[in-house]
């Protein structure tokens, strides 16, 4: 047999055999099974070999029956040395202690986290927790079952709809769901709802307050549409008030129109960014265009979902040149009025509806098209004005 | 064994064209340089020293001579010895199969 795998680990002595009938001790190991190795004669009828430590006690009765003696020469591997090792008191102390320790830090909870909450501070459910038995440093075994736990302090958090909590080895996790709750409504004094300029009525709508104008009725900029007080008492007025409202517009808009236009021509540049720190790989040399546009590219290198704050940073210098683009006084004027409408949908809100749009007058000057437009913009009327008590005079 | 077994026995490692060894349990060597012996059926170790090492067979016997020898391993059928083997003598009983 040759040396087994991991003897080291299991142990192995050396012996030396003196006296008796040795090749009928070598024959008897072999029948037996007892696996020895390395079996050296040595002067004067003695012979040495090695074997397991297991196999070392099923040797003796063969010893015996050949009339051979024994003496251990040399003992090898894992299970002396702990023998010996621990021969040594205060060694096998430390061992000991060592092993308790990490047996004793493994069953505290070191970190206490909190997910999945946005309204209610963390403090809070970790002070909660903490009432509950749940803190860092506290024993694994005191906490309470994690079912009861999780149920302990979703009562006794407010606003939450679960708590779930869970223990991954020395880290205690606290997942919070947290309760939608209704809009809170802001708190509003008394008001009026007036009109924001001249108008005539086209719907109104009135949620709280009374209202003091009908359909196709003509306001003046101020008045009241919808009165906060009623019935001797002043509420805070709601409703929807739309109107039709003239707005005159004068517009100008030029013949001859500039652009920025790309022609084509680029040049790309690459770098290697790290951080903040980019390094410029490729691309050198003097950008040849008078005017320039530049679009840059970062491709981040990632690792899973994580962005890494090192990789390519690509970045294209376009050639970029004006040209002039004449239009008829047709095209002029749409785009005059165009961009008049968009203003009109910018400053009443992007429910206004034009109704009408007239042009009063139009000419064709210095390149120019002057216009004046008025429009007729059905739109939102009413602003809120809080009604102001009369502090007695 | 039987006359007639070992007769069989015989047609058929000639017919087959069967190794011996297994058939018969004859030994088998294996000699790697001087260094290392294999020695396979074996019946026993008659006599080991540093110079000399003597095996009983299934018949006759084995002896190997050299210095410094060594077992390095032994189990029922095989011994292994390594060393510096300088002869091997082979006795057989010049018995047939």
């Amino acid at each position: 047999m040759k040396e087994p795998a991991f003897s080291f680990l299991r142990g192995s002595v050396t012996v030396v055999i003196r006296g008796g009938d040795l090749e009928q001790l070598i024959n008897r190991l072999g029948e037996q099974g007892i696996g020895v190795w390395e079996i050296k004669p040595l002067p004067d009828r003695r012979m040495e070999l090695s074997l397991m430590v297991g196999d070392f006690f099923a040797l003796r009765p063969l010893l015996k029956q050949t009339s051979c003696r024994v003496h251990v020469k040399k003992r090898r591997g894992f299970p002396f040395l702990l023998s010996r090792l621990l021969q040594r008191k205060w060694f096998a102390v430390g061992l000991l202690l060592f092993f308790l320790m990490i047996a004793a830090m493994s069953s505290l909870v070191w970190d206490v986290e909190v997910e999945g909450n946005v309204k209610i501070p963390t403090e809070d459910i970790k002070l909660a927790a903490k009432q509950e038995g749940l803190f860092p440093f506290q024993w694994k075994f005191k906490l309470s079952e994690q079912d009861k736990l999780s149920k302990n302090l979703a009562r006794k958090l407010e606003g939450v709809s679960w708590v779930g909590v869970t223990i991954h080895g020395t880290k205690a996790t606290i997942e919070v769901v947290e309760a939608t709750k209704p809009k809170e409504q802001k708190l509003a004094s008394p008001r009026n709802l007036i009109s924001k300029s001249d108008a005539v009525i086209t719907y109104i709508y009135a949620e709280r307050g009374y209202p003091q104008v009908t359909k196709n009725d003509r306001v003046k900029k101020g008045t009241i549409l919808i009165s906060g007080v009623q019935g001797g008492r002043s509420v805070v007025s709601k409703g929807e008030v739309k109107g039709l409202v003239w707005h005159e517009y004068e517009i100008e808009a030029p013949l001859v129109k500039k652009e920025n236009v790309l022609t084509g021509d680029k040049k790309k540049k690459g770098y290697l960014y790290f951080g903040n720190t980019a390094i410029q790989i490729t691309g050198y040399g003097s950008v040849r265009f008078e005017q320039t546009v530049t679009y840059t590219e970062t491709d981040p290198l990632t690792w899973r979902k994580w962005k890494l704050p090192i990789g390519w940073m690509s970045e294209a210098v376009m050639e970029k040149t004006q040209i002039e683009v004449s239009q008829t006084p047709q095209q002029a004027k749409n785009s005059g009025l165009a961009q008049a409408r968009r203003d009109i949908l910018a400053k009443n809100g992007a429910d206004s509806v034009i109704k009408e749009e007239k042009i009063l007058h139009e000419k064709t000057e210095n390149g120019k098209v002057y216009m004046k437009v008025l429009f007729e913009v059905e739109q939102n009327i009413a602003e809120e004005v809080p009604i102001v008590q009369d502090q007695g005079e | 064994m039987s006359r007639i077994a070992r007769k069989f026995r015989k047609w058929t490692v000639d017919a087959l064209d069967l190794p011996g060894d297994l058939v018969f349990e004859l030994p088998r060597l294996t000699l790697i340089g001087g260094k290392q012996l294999l020695i396979e059926n074996h019946r026993g170790v008659l006599h080991f020293s540093e110079e000399r090492l003597s095996l009983a067979l299934s018949e006759g016997g084995l002896e190997v001579t050299g210095k410094d020898l060594v077992i390095k391993t032994i189990v029922p059928q095989e011994v292994m010895v390594e060393g510096y083997i300088s002869e091997i003598k082979y006795r057989g009983t010049g018995e047939k199969p």
